[in-house]
């Protein structure tokens, strides 16, 4: 009986489960109900097949779109555009014995030298003697963007060339642009090298720097640089993350369809408190730059007018991913989509015009590609706001608004 | 106030709403009773303007004026109330019940004060607590969110309202409350009201019930004449019967001037029969002679749960019996 007894409780022993044998029956319950909830997420993931592709292709079309931009970009620099204006041939009386000077037989070999210079583009030669407003016209260039730099040739640029003594070369560069004053006086130096070299020259040249739209001292380079840089996105950020979840997060907008208020009052309500908002963000954002010490050549209504374009196309765009979502997920998917792109396609990391021409043509559609460049001009150049940008802004706005009210206009809503 | 005649709904193949036809008068309350699929919100889209015409046909008056014309439907929406199932979809939760109230009433044309003073006429009635107004909705409890749901619907006196599902959600105890707030409401107001519900118990303040089923008006009668078309006028008797199965209930069946067994419990069957005084008591004497032992007997009148119920099996079982 006693041996039963025995024989009974080490068959039982050995049906019960030893600690190690329990653990591993709890990891492999753990390890089960892991992948039956793994399961569960993917099964909740295909549910909303447009955020998974979004999600899937996002990272790959953005590394796409940086290496084809990248790769686009040519070895050599790219020429910087100038015009040289040339005083050389003015009448000079020469004060020790009152003769008239007309000489001018350095300008033209000069000219040669920018044109040969693979660093400089010569978009325009004025001589002075003619063109009395060549400096005016050069200038309104240098505005526009159109060109980089202004060499102006002295009067007495032969004249000093012939009798040895050191030259001189006005060169006027576009300093709007800090990133990029070293590479225009360096492109200038390459036409002086080629000028020296084809000429027998020793070289005695000066070159004397002004830059246009410098900004005066007491004020930071860098911060004036980039704070218009980031204002545009600030502006066109702030108000597109803004209203990218107000059409599609109003839940009472069904049951407000039934009463007697129309679709389009309702987006159009949406619109003007956003854009009363913008109003206040765009105040305060100026405020707050100049404030920090922000040097503004332009008047404060260009300025203020130039951020809130960019920041209504914003509002537009944030309105349109609002109404074309159909989940808060799905809208917050579509805004990191759309602004990765808008970033990247902007011109900040690579110049437009350096890109492939199908890049170009889509970065010129997009909002920020035009106004950034449209804030600089009015912040460092004091130009106008209408200008061409300003009106390829205000259409993208009403492309994507007259989208939007279509989309909103046939959006299904149920109570 | 509200005229169907010949309803149709349909959606691509799907016939959803097959010729329906009712007239409601000025100040009833009707109840649209049917399990889901029914057609019930439907047919409440079609009145509230909801599904374009292309999906519909048929005759169709809201307070005179036809669905089917959309340049009535600014009219319809004027002159009609609605309430959701869900809060979430009539109610601004981050702005306060006051607020919500402007926001509704300003689609009508009201003006600010105006709104205000009807807002606060209506939460007195449904008993919404003053210290709420002020205060955002997401602190409001679950029964008072439908309660100012209700509120906004009526905020501009409409002629008719729809209300879908008042008391889903809410919890048994409250269900009557939100019931009786209703026919204040209708009494108080002279609003006539529309309630799509599950809850059978709504029938209690209807004056009307509609009963669809597929698609098809099987009644729309007052609930008390509902109950009296059944045999003896409703007269059921209940029994709680040891060991209840559906072999014993066959057997009961047998009982010939029997027209009706439910089994509404475990233990508890309700019988309708002809001649119910006359034949109650030899039904129990036929219960007897089966041998079936019964634990308890009541008499009763049937209940509109109980009409409603027995409406349905009849047509499962004419379809079963057409298939």
């Amino acid at each position: 009986m006693r041996c039963k007894t025995i024989g009974s409780r080490r068959r039982a022993k050995k049906l019960r489960p030893t600690t190690t044998k329990k653990k591993s029956i709890k990891l492999r319950g753990s390890l089960y109900r892991i992948i039956r909830q793994i399961k569960k997420e993917f099964k909740l993931l295909w549910t909303d097949k447009f955020n998974l592709i979004l999600a899937i292709i996002i990272p790959p079309v953005v590394i796409l779109l940086f290496g084809s931009m990248l790769n686009a970009i040519p070895p050599t620099p790219q020429p910087v555009p100038c015009v040289v204006i040339s005083y050389d041939s003015n009448t000079i009386i020469n004060p020790n014995n009152y003769t008239e000077s007309r000489i001018n037989n350095y300008t033209i070999p000069y000219v040669n030298a920018v044109n040969k210079s693979e660093l400089l583009k010569l978009e325009h030669f004025y001589n002075a003697s003619e063109e009395i407003y060549a400096m005016e016209t050069a200038r309104m260039q240098l505005i526009s963007g159109k060109i980089k730099v202004i060499i102006s040739i002295p009067t007495d640029f032969s004249e000093f060339i012939i009798w040895g003594l050191p030259a001189l070369i006005d060169c006027i560069p576009d300093s709007s642009d800090v990133q990029h004053i070293q590479d225009n006086l360096n492109a200038v130096y390459d036409s002086v090298k080629i000028f020296i070299n084809e000429n027998n020259l020793t070289p005695q040249f000066i070159i004397q720097g002004y830059e246009e739209f410098a900004i005066p001292e007491g004020y930071s380079l860098r911060f004036n640089y980039n704070a218009t840089l980031l204002l545009s996105f600030i502006a066109f950020g702030v108000s597109m993350v803004l209203t990218i979840l107000v059409v599609v997060q109003e839940k009472p907008v069904a049951r407000l369809l039934l009463t007697p208020v129309k679709r389009t009052e309702i987006l159009l309500s949406k619109y003007f408190a956003y854009m009363l908002v913008l109003v206040l963000q765009i105040i305060l954002l100026i405020i707050s730059t100049m404030v920090c010490g922000l040097y503004l050549v332009g008047s404060l209504l260009n300025f203020f007018l130039a951020l809130y374009i960019v920041g209504f196309s914003g509002l537009s765009m944030g309105l349109f991913i609002s109404s074309i979502s159909k989940t808060k997920t799905e809208a917050n998917q579509l805004f990191f989509a759309f602004m990765i792109v808008i970033l990247l396609l902007s011109g900040i990391f690579i110049p437009i015009d350096a890109m492939p021409i199908y890049l170009q043509v889509f970065a010129y559609i997009l909002p920020l590609s035009h106004g950034d460049p449209m804030i600089k001009s009015v912040v460092t150049k004091g130009k106008s706001v209408f200008g061409f940008d300003f009106y390829v802004l205000l259409g993208i706005s009403f492309l994507f608004l007259i989208i939007s009210f279509i989309i909103f206009k046939k959006r299904r809503y149920e109570v | 106030m509200v005229e169907v005649n010949n309803l149709n709904v349909i959606f691509g193949k799907a016939h959803i709403v097959h010729n329906v036809s009712f007239t409601v008068n000025e100040g009833e309350v009707i109840g649209l009773f049917g399990i889901s699929g029914a057609g019930k919100t439907t047919i409440i889209r079609v009145l509230t303007c909801q599904i374009d015409k292309k999906n519909w046909n048929g005759n169709v008056r809201v307070t005179g004026l036809s669905p089917a014309n959309k340049k009535n439907h600014p009219k319809i929406l004027s002159n009609i109330g609605y309430v959701p199932q869900l809060e979430l979809l009539n109610l601004y939760f981050e702005l306060s019940p006051l607020v919500n109230v402007e926001v509704f009433t300003s689609t009508y044309g009201m003006s600010k004060k105006q709104a205000r003073r009807i807002a606060k006429e209506l939460f007195e009635i449904l008993d919404i607590p003053k210290d709420t107004w002020k205060k955002r909705v997401k602190h409001m409890s679950g029964g008072e969110k439908k309660r100012l749901s209700m509120a906004i619907g009526l905020i501009h006196n409409p002629n008719v309202l729809f209300l879908d599902e008042p008391t889903t959600g809410v919890d048994a105890s409250k269900r009557y409350d939100i019931l009786s707030y209703l026919k204040k409401l209708n009494k108080k107001l002279k609003t006539t009201m529309f309630i799509i519900t599950h809850d059978l118990e709504a029938a209690l303040i209807c004056d009307k019930t509609a009963i669809l089923r597929e698609g098809k008006l099987l009644e729309f009668e007052t609930p008390q004449k509902l109950i009296l078309s059944l045999p003896s006028e409703g007269l059921v008797a209940r029994f709680t019967v040891e060991n209840l199965n559906e072999e014993l209930i066959d057997m009961i069946k047998k009982f010939e001037p029997i027209r009706k067994v439910l089994r509404v419990g475990n233990e508890v069957i309700e019988i309708l029969m002809d001649d119910f005084e006359q034949n109650l008591p030899n039904l129990i004497q036929f219960l007897i002679n089966k041998g079936i032992k019964i634990k308890s007997m009541s008499r009763d009148i049937a209940s509109f749960r109980r009409f409603f119920q027995i409406r349905i099996q009849e047509e499962e079982e004419k379809e079963k019996t057409l298939n």
